[in-house]
């Protein structure tokens, strides 16, 4: 039956396109232009050290990345936190539809307008960049959208265990202990990073072999197992109702 | 030919002790209890969204929740069958497309004629939250005019209605049994559709 896999698909991007969940990705620009500017403003004035043209691309890249996984992950874990615990979306169930696509449709609708916001702001950063060539910017630029991933992705984790904010807050303070984990004087047992993302790590070393590649990976095995536990706890959820 | 609905040693303590019925083709069966008697909580055991405490239920011989059961029963609950974000209109399209198997622009004139036909066109194209429970009540039987099931069952469908629109819905329940529809009623003693029915059963 046509619409039967798609249907939650949607319905959520219908409803992501709403200005109230768009809105706040409309924030990623100005505090992307502010902090390109804070940062050569910073620079100039022998603060940080003088960046290169290559430094600067990749920090604006990074800081658009962060600033996007952040906004990602807080109204991913709102939305469809919100979406499931619905009445709407419990009576739904009984529509003929693949009940499995109740989670993977909102997922995947979150991560479609997340990644659209993704290529518009990295877009136009590399757009502004004199001469591409010169460094490897498509790597930048996938190492760079894995946080936004992990952010969806354990959003939708988030979502299902437990009430939007909560869930938000949570992930607010897993992601700064991701970030803090790229600091040189950050210093953890490295059993540690299997539970912390290693976002910052990825950020500063991510340009190094084999480090990049393995937190890359890491990663990406890491949103890839949140998201797993999200579908198991939302079918015992189905079930249990 | 299995029954189209089949309860059997159904029970919800304390509200339902035990219910067991079975319902025919063309037949207007009125569950009637009051209040908080349990009637929302069966029509989602029925839907198969919520686990049944004890007996066992079948659609045209399905499991409830089944894929086949979900094709052939239409459910009708008492509140939040629309996204209170999307238009009421375009989520009708939406479910009617679903079950005919067709893209939703076919379904567009159907829906918009229908829509004219109850005279809450205006109404349709608001967000839930702008409706009032007499209009969102009347929109939610759409699926039920523009679709064919061998099953509907309604919680409380005439609840909010004015005595227009309780007329028109009157209409619709008794189209689908001109088509050999089984309809399950679950409806407070007052209900129209509990005098009119074939069979009325009590739950409390």
């Amino acid at each position: 039956m046509k619409g039967r896999n798609t249907y939650y698909f949607r319905e959520s991007i219908s409803i992501l396109l709403r200005t109230k969940w768009v809105g706040p990705y409309l924030l990623v620009p100005p505090m992307l232009a502010f902090m390109v500017y804070a940062e050569s403003y910073l620079s100039a004035h022998g603060v940080t050290g003088i960046f290169n043209l290559e430094q600067r691309t990749i920090l604006a890249i990074w800081n658009g990345s962060l600033l996007l996984a952040l906004i990602a992950g807080i109204k991913s874990c709102m939305f469809l936190s919100g979406i499931w615990e619905s009445g709407w979306f419990r009576n739904s169930l009984a529509l003929p539809v693949k009940r499995s696509s109740g989670f993977w449709g909102p997922y995947l609708a979150v991560l479609s307008v997340v990644t659209g916001v993704f290529v518009l702001t990295i877009g136009a950063v590399a757009a502004a960049i004199p001469d591409p060539g010169r460094f490897p910017l498509l790597k930048v630029v996938v190492e760079s959208y894995i946080p936004v991933l992990w952010a969806v992705s354990i959003g939708a984790f988030l979502g299902v265990l437990t009430k939007g904010t909560a869930g938000s807050i949570f992930f607010s303070a897993l992601l700064l202990l991701g970030f803090l984990t790229g600091l040189p004087v950050a210093r953890l047992p490295e059993w540690l990073y299997t539970v912390i993302p290693p976002v910052g790590r990825l950020m500063t070393l991510g340009l190094n072999y084999p480090e990049g590649l393995t937190f890359t990976m890491t990663l990406i095995i890491h949103s890839a197992v949140v998201l797993l536990l999200g579908r198991i706890l939302y079918g015992i959820g189905a079930k249990r109702k | 030919m299995p029954p189209y609905i089949s309860i059997g040693g159904y029970s919800d303590p304390p509200r339902i002790p035990c219910l067991s019925l079975e319902t025919g083709s063309g037949e207007l069966v009125a569950l009637v209890g009051g209040p908080g008697s349990g009637k929302s909580n069966l029509i989602k055991s029925i839907a198969g969204i919520r686990s049944a405490s004890r007996g066992s239920i079948r659609i045209m011989g399905a499991k409830p929740g089944s894929m086949r059961s979900r094709e052939e029963a239409l459910f009708v609950f008492q509140n939040s069958n629309f996204i209170p974000d999307l238009s009421v209109i375009s989520q009708i399209e939406r479910r009617i497309s679903l079950y005919r198997g067709v893209p939703v622009r076919n379904v567009h004139k159907d829906v918009t004629g229908w829509c004219e036909e109850m005279e809450l066109i205006e109404a349709a194209r608001m967000l839930p939250k702008q409706m009032n429970r007499s209009q969102l009540q009347m929109l939610s039987l759409a699926p039920l005019a523009l679709t064919s099931h061998s099953v509907a069952i309604l919680d409380e469908p005439l609840v909010n209605l004015s005595p227009l629109m309780t007329s028109s819905a009157l209409s619709i329940v008794f189209s689908l049994l001109d088509n050999r529809a089984s309809v399950l009623a679950l409806v407070q003693s007052k209900s129209p559709l509990a005098k009119k029915a074939d069979r009325t059963v009590n739950i409390q």
